[in-house]
């Protein structure tokens, strides 16, 4: 692709790896995150950011980043909240009854629509991963997490390192559909 | 009017079905660039299609670049409707033959808007 641009940054394996507190701030990330919970659940939906507890039986979306900064962007909340999140987010067009499925597709696509926004912002060029859904992968040290509520029930964002990160995904470089 | 909308995530086929089928369209859905193909192989021709880039199987920009290495779909207008908001990727898209880029998140109105300017909106919306 002749239309690539290349900035002419090139980084080298004995630079001191990029930490994501130092590219991207909490505001930035609620400010993505009530981007698209205006667009995609609601013009009237907000994201207020105070911490809260997540419920035991918490589910999370994710996708992959992996560019200069390699990572993922981690959205977690209750199972409830997961369901009425996808409902909002199908409106019109929810079936009287939404099945896993369902709720799983709309919560990854939340992510990868978070996830994608949060890339854009990050150095690049960088991959996007396909979004997946279950348990979160854990943080490690290189973590920005934001604390939300969202009509009262919490969820929460992590852009976290690949440390914590780590999935079949990365090892498995043809899901991942954009070439670097 | 015609349009195929294909994206992995059902609820977006949904949403995006929902916006085209409100101004007039006539919708086809599939689940991958594949499965898209497949549909315009079975001589469904559609007048727009609205193509995710991140897609299991076969992903958008493969799916642009299929499509306008077949003279028979050249007429089609492809529009990418994708969470991929670097610039460089923007442009990569519209050098493979898409027409229009839509970043997620983005409301009915900015679909709309799109489809005004590639001369798409029903006539009877247009007005």
């Amino acid at each position: 692709m002749t239309d690539f641009q290349d900035t002419g940054e090139r980084r080298r394996t004995s630079d001191a790896p990029l930490l994501i507190t130092e590219l991207i701030d909490e505001e930035t990330v609620q400010s993505i995150a009530q981007e698209a919970w205006s667009a995609l659940i609601g013009d009237d939906e907000f994201l207020v950011p105070l911490p809260g507890g997540l419920p035991e039986d918490a589910v999370s979306s994710w996708v992959e980043v992996v560019g200069p900064w390699t990572g993922a962007v981690v959205l977690t909340c209750g199972r409830a909240t997961a369901e009425e999140l996808s409902r909002c987010l199908l409106a019109e067009h929810a079936p009287p009854v939404l099945d896993a499925e369902d709720v799983a597709d709309g919560m990854g696509e939340l992510a990868n629509v978070v996830g994608g926004n949060v890339k854009a912002v990050l150095p690049g060029p960088s991959v996007l991963g396909l979004p997946e859904v279950g348990a979160a992968p854990e943080a490690g040290v290189d973590a920005l997490r934001v604390d939300l509520l969202w009509r009262g029930q919490s969820l929460t964002i992590t852009v976290q390192g690949s440390a914590g990160a780590l999935t079949d995904q990365q090892n498995n470089p043809q899901k991942n559909e954009v070439p670097l | 009017m015609r349009a195929l909308v294909i994206d992995d995530s059902r609820a977006m086929r949904r949403i995006v079905s929902g916006i085209l089928e409100g101004l007039g369209y006539e919708i086809q859905q599939a689940g991958h660039g594949r499965e898209g193909l497949d549909v315009l192989d079975g001589g469904w021709l559609p007048d727009l299609v609205c193509v995710d880039w991140n897609m299991p199987v076969m992903d958008g920009l493969q799916f642009v670049s299929a499509v306008r290495s077949n003279p028979t779909w050249r007429s089609v207008t492809i529009m990418m409707v994708t969470s991929e908001s670097e610039h460089t990727q923007i442009v990569r898209a519209l050098a493979a033959g898409a027409h229009e880029y839509v970043i997620k998140p983005f409301t009915a109105d900015a679909i709309r808007d799109k489809l005004a300017l590639l001369g798409l909106l029903p006539q009877e919306v247009a007005l």
